[in-house]
């Protein structure tokens, strides 16, 4: 393999301490794997000497018979106990591991999520689990195969050596074609399935894009493309076809070749007198009975290779150290009492990067920010501003590289994680709704609260009348696979999310973007009685919204260039202007009809 | 390997009458491979005769020459066995490589019909299906298919034809030895016929589980910062592990499932071997039959065993197979809603857009989409469309273009009906842009040739130019041949907005069918669009569905579209003299304006 002998070694302790974990159920499913083995074994040497001293000569058959149909039994009890070990041990390490990696991703940071591809993690929970799990439910079969190889060698040997030699000298050989098969048709079914996706995408394409297929009539087009991408795969097929060709039939073609001489040479012996007919044929069905377990084995180290690469990959995932994470020595938020108010947010000095493709950028620098206690701002600026980044940093989602953000006088980073979150809602622009119920996706935050409590969040987020129109209500699922909502439908959940969480400081990210405009008063009311003594932040574009603010911090060049409240900064701010100006986009048609 | 065999739904599962039409057209469609079907037909009777032959020359070994001491016979057996077992292995390679040109030459043909009706297939059909089924059809169905043109048809012809050629051995060698052998077959096809029940359903049940874990898995990743900002964290890994562990659960319960069953079957071929020994030692001992027979049945037994448990577990396979075909059929029958009329007439280079009281209405709409409106584009001038969503100004746009045909009346150019005209003369006269600059894998050249393979490399660059956007799209590192990479992700929605209008550009048609995007630019693109739009409207026919007052203005019409029916139709001035729907408008946009 060419991955890197450190990276394998560390995938396979990971693979091991999973192992290690289950080695009870494990030790079972070896043994009676070897149990099954020696059923196996004793069944043609039951045939042998029940043919030589039943049949040839005249031994009790009631008897033989008998003793063939309990090794039967016993092989048939054990044969299906076997796999049913098998089965549930690489189940199991499948599901440990699993577990394992989503807490795991659930646990890294945020920066790391930006980074990493969703579908890539996708793959390592699953597609590359199962690789582990293919090889791990192989490894008690083939610890009885090692088993079952040596006591029939043994036997064969002790038997009649030379026959013995002659009939296994082709089975190596076996192995090595087995490994030689798997190293190439390995990247030739990579082939196949890369043109699958190849031709996947031509009719995605094709289907997402139909409006311009129709709109210029370049079906004949879309047909060409296609062609080439059918024509691919089967050639990559038939490549792959061809590789199977050569290898498959030559696994049956060397035991044959073992059976050929024992015939041959075996025979001869008889003739000689050195044989009976009965051990001749036992020969026989020992040869046939390594050729399965050499064929296990070595299809055994073939997906050990790949199982290997699967854990590196996995490894790799489980080695990341979450960037934040809990103080050493936490310190606590103090707690609100009369005539003490909470929820004041000191930006101080910040200055922050994020990581990109192209190097580290720059988004604020040297910016501060005060927020008293039960105030609400607006925060305002262009694309890219860096407005988002500055609820990002109050949640931890990020650490400042210079400066520091304080709740309520406290670093946010000497806060415990759990606390300084369950302090400061967000309502995001881009609603994720859960595959749950509406009450569920409410109450998210805290998910045993009284049935009340969200409804008076929905109803004050304007959420409630849909919900009620909704097929069940707020039983209905909500998510990908239940009921679509509309943009401006998912925000008002996702506000009444926030109202249910009751933290001390809200942030609004742009949380009534894709609201209608003709329904946005009815938010606004709603914001309006969610905002009242609780320090807001309101990260917005429309004026109606950013109105409903105290205050209004102009954010330009990674920076606070000036404070004051929508109406001041209309009459003398000019880069406020072009702000608000370059957001709204003059839209008619659409809402605008009332 | 343990291979988990293919499941079908109850919903899926195919009647007889339903199997064997799928059956015999898929037949039909693999004719054109007949002859590699017959060859690989032959091969597989051959390498039958081969397999059974080896215990036979066994049986011959020890019958002819080991009991009757002639080593003469021994040779001649042993030689034989070693040809046969060579050119077994000769007819196994090439019977393969047949199967495979068959099959992959099947699914090849299969692919590029389905495809080919898709294409066919007008908007009203992609309206109504899923674009998620669709991609599945020519993907995942077919690729199941795969497996068993590669090992399924194979397996299926040679276990068939070595049950019956064992069979038929078996009789021809020892009939009193034949009904030893068959003894445990009962039990054999009983609990095959169970497993192939049983675990049926429980691979149902696995890969929905499967299905719900991996959504689960996936909504707990892209939620991760709504997760983590509530501090929820331990509450999903919690619910995680639920689903996990139901998972883990059908996978047990479809172990067990082939726990029971492999047991049976590691039973059945050992305690053949018992009765093989206890009667056909019997029989041995009355002078029925000879030692060798029974040694060489001992030695049968697995031919007769092992094709009863491959076609059990090819049942299931063959059975989705049939379900994937089924569905894939139904595709190919579907007849296209908009058709090229017989003797299609070719559009003139110019003319008026117009539309006869036409009604029309969307399938599954309950009201009519649009209900007896007519309109007149005169050749070269501006209509603009405005109203609220889904009051039908999209709708208007997209029968103008033959996008859908009206129920009834007429939209006809230069006064010929849309019906009538050629395909191609449609799409070299009307154009649609849509509102998204929808951007397919390839070049940015691709992007272009798109709407017209033909164009010379001299068009391209003067298509480009007419829009102002040559210098843009060529000072790119590679140019033209610059990968958009996936949907366009290397541009901005503005950019491959200028690729859409510059596809448009590049087929010079005489009428332009517009529908102005929505969504924010930055201001940058912005000002080029406008300026591109400008250049690529200017001297054609266009009707644009508008969004922006600005482009409203300059239409030489404007048509508000509310409810199925033409409200206003006029120039700005004349409708805002009005004080109608569209004064309306235009006041509600003006107050939205920041001062």
């Amino acid at each position: 393999m060419s991955t890197d002998p450190i990276a394998t070694k560390s995938g396979w302790l990971l693979l091991r301490r999973t192992l290690m974990q289950q080695r009870r159920g494990l030790t079972v499913g070896v043994s009676i794997g070897l149990l099954w083995t020696i059923g196996k074994i004793a069944v043609p040497q039951l045939t042998r000497f029940a043919i030589d001293e039943a049949i040839v000569k005249s031994g009790s058959l009631l008897t033989w018979t008998l003793l063939i149909l309990s090794a039967a039994i016993i092989a048939g009890l054990f044969s299906g106990m076997r796999r049913y070990f098998a089965f549930r041990e690489s189940r199991m390490t499948e599901s440990l591991m699993r577990e394992k990696l989503f807490a795991h991703i659930q646990g890294l940071d945020v920066a790391y999520h930006d980074r990493a591809q969703t579908g890539q993690l996708m793959s390592r929970a699953s597609t590359d689990l199962q690789l582990v799990q293919g090889f791990v439910v192989m490894l008690p079969l083939v610890m009885a195969n090692v088993a079952q190889i040596i006591g029939v060698v043994i036997i064969l040997v002790l038997g009649d050596p030379l026959l013995a030699l002659v009939a296994l000298l082709p089975l190596p050989f076996l192995n090595f074609i087995a490994q030689r098969f798997s190293k190439k048709i390995h990247p030739a079914n990579l082939i196949v399935q890369q043109e699958q996706a190849q031709l996947a995408t031509v009719v995605e394409e094709s289907i997402a894009g139909v409006r311009v297929v129709k709109g210029f009539g370049a079906e004949a087009v879309m047909s060409e493309r296609l062609r080439v991408e059918a024509d691919d795969i089967q050639r990559a097929a038939l490549a792959a076809a061809k590789i199977r060709s050569t290898f498959l039939p030559g696994i049956d073609l060397l035991p044959a070749l073992g059976l050929v001489a024992v015939l041959g040479i075996g025979g001869h012996r008889v003739l000689n007198g050195d044989m009976t007919i009965g051990e001749l044929v036992a020969f026989n069905t020992y040869v046939t009975l390594l050729i399965w377990p050499l064929r296990n084995i070595a299809m055994t180290i073939a997906l050990g290779q790949r199982a290997a690469t699967a854990l590196v990959r996995i490894d790799e995932v489980l080695a990341e150290q979450p960037q934040i994470s809990d103080p050493p020595q936490p310190q606590h938020l103090p707690v609100s009492q009369p005539g003490r108010s909470v929820g004041a947010v000191h930006f101080d000095d910040v200055t922050f990067s994020y990581l990109t493709d192209e190097g580290m950028v720059r988004v604020l620098e040297h910016l501060s920010l005060h927020i008293q206690p039960g105030e609400s701002v607006a925060i305002v600026g262009a694309t890219g501003s860096g407005k988002s980044t500055l609820a990002r940093l109050l949640l931890r989602f990020y650490d400042p590289e210079a400066g520091s953000i304080r709740l309520d006088e406290v670093d946010v980073r000497q806060l415990p994680l759990r606390e300084l979150r369950s302090s400061v809602g967000v309502v995001f622009e881009d609603t994720l709704l859960f595959n749950d119920t509406v009450s569920a996706n409410i109450a998210f935050a805290r998910p045993h609260v009284d049935s009340s409590v969200v409804r008076r969040a929905a109803q004050l987020a304007g959420a409630h009348d849909f919900i009620t129109e909704l097929p069940e209500g707020y039983d209905t699922i909500l998510g990908e696979r239940g009921y679509s909502l509309s943009g401006g439908q998912r925000q008002r959940i996702a506000i009444a999310r926030a109202i249910v969480a009751d933290p001390r400081v809200l942030v609004l990210d742009d949380a009534t973007s894709a609201v209608d405009p003709t329904k946005e008063h009815e938010i606004r009311d709603a914001l309006v009685t969610v905002m009242k003594g609780r320090t807001t932040i309101v990260i917005a574009h429309r004026p109606a919204t950013i109105e409903l603010a105290d205050r209004v911090a102009l954010l330009d060049q990674g920076t606070i260039v000036a404070t004051g409240t929508h109406r001041e900064l209309l009459d003398t701010n000019q880069r406020y202007r072009d702000v608000l100006a370059a957001w709204s986009a003059p839209e008619v048609g659409d809402g605008a009809v009332v | 390997m343990w291979r988990t065999p293919a499941g079908v739904t109850e919903d899926d599962k195919l009647s007889r009458t339903e199997t064997r039409t799928v059956l015999l057209r898929s037949i039909r469609m693999a004719s054109q491979f007949k002859w590699w079907g017959i060859a690989t037909a032959v091969l597989v009777t051959v390498s039958v005769l081969f397999t059974l032959s080896g215990p036979l020359l066994v049986r011959h070994g020890i019958d002819a020459g080991i009991r009757r001491g002639d080593s003469g016979a021994l040779n001649a057996a042993v030689v034989g066995y070693l040809i046969v077992t060579v050119l077994s292995y000769i007819v196994g390679r090439v019977q393969y490589l047949t199967i495979n040109r068959a099959g992959e030459g099947f699914l090849r043909t299969l692919r590029l019909a389905v495809f080919d009706r898709l294409q066919r297939q007008s908007m009203a059909f992609y309206d109504r299906e899923k674009a998620g089924v669709l991609v599945a059809r020519m993907t995942a169905d077919i690729d199941s298919l795969a497996e068993l043109v590669q090992w399924g048809l194979l397996q299926f012809m040679a276990a068939g034809m070595l049950l019956v050629l064992a069979m038929f051995l078996l009789v021809s060698l020892s009939w009193q030895l034949t009904l030893v052998a068959l003894l445990v077959l009962p039990i054999l096809v009983l609990s095959s016929i169970k497993f192939q029940r049983d675990s049926n359903r429980a691979y149902l049940e696995v890969r929905e589980r499967v299905g719900a874990n991996l959504s689960n898995l996936q909504e707990s990743i892209a939620a991760v910062r709504v997760i983590q900002a509530y501090a929820r964290e331990e509450e999903q890994i919690r619910r995680f592990e639920e689903t996990n562990r139901d998972l883990y659960r059908s996978h047990m319960h479809s172990v067990r499932v082939s726990t029971w069953y492999f047991g049976v079957v590691e039973f059945s071929g050992i305690a053949a071997t018992a009765f093989m020994v206890g009667l056909g030692g019997w029989l041995v001992h009355r002078g029925s039959v000879t030692v060798g027979t029974v040694v060489a049945f001992v030695l049968l037994l697995a031919n007769l065993f092992d094709p009863v448990q491959q076609l059990s577990q090819l049942y299931n396979t063959l059975q989705s197979a049939a379900a994937a075909l089924h569905k894939l059929f139904g595709i190919i029958d579907e007849v296209p809603d908009i058709i090229e009329a017989p003797n299609a007439a070719v559009l003139p280079p110019a003319g008026d857009l117009q539309m006869k009281s036409v009604t029309f209405s969307y399938q599954g709409g309950a009201r009519p989409a649009l209900s007896d409106v007519s309109l007149v584009v005169p050749s070269g001038s501006k209509l603009a469309l405005v109203g609220p969503t889904g009051a039908g100004k999209s709708t208007v746009a997209k029968l103008m273009a033959r996008l859908y045909d009206p129920a009834s009346g007429s939209v006809t150019f230069g006064g010929v009906d849309l019906r009538q005209a050629s395909f191609d003369s449609l799409r070299e006269r009307i154009v649609v842009v849509p509102q998204e600059g929808f951007l397919f894998n390839g070049t940015v050249r691709d992007n272009l040739l798109v709407a017209r393979p033909s164009a010379t490399e001299a068009e391209v660059r003067s298509a480009l130019e007419s829009l102002g956007v040559r210098e843009r799209f060529e000072s790119l590192p590679e140019g033209l041949d610059t990968e958009v990479r996936e949907r366009g992700s290397r541009f901005s929605a503005g950019e491959r907005q200028l690729v859409a209008l510059a596809r448009a550009a590049l087929v010079d048609p005489a009428v332009l069918v517009l529908d102005e995007a929505t969504s924010n630019l930055d201001p940058g693109t912005e000002r080029d669009i406008e300026h591109a739009l400008e250049n690529l409207m200017a001297g054609r026919t266009v009707v644009v569905v508008a969004h922006r007052l600005t482009t409203v203005r300059r239409a030489d019409q404007i048509a508000v579209v509310n409810n199925a029916t033409i409200e206003e139709i006029g120039t700005h001035d004349e409708l805002l003299a009005l004080e109608g729907r569209y004064a309306a408008l235009v006041g509600a946009w003006e107050a939205s304006q920041p001062t």
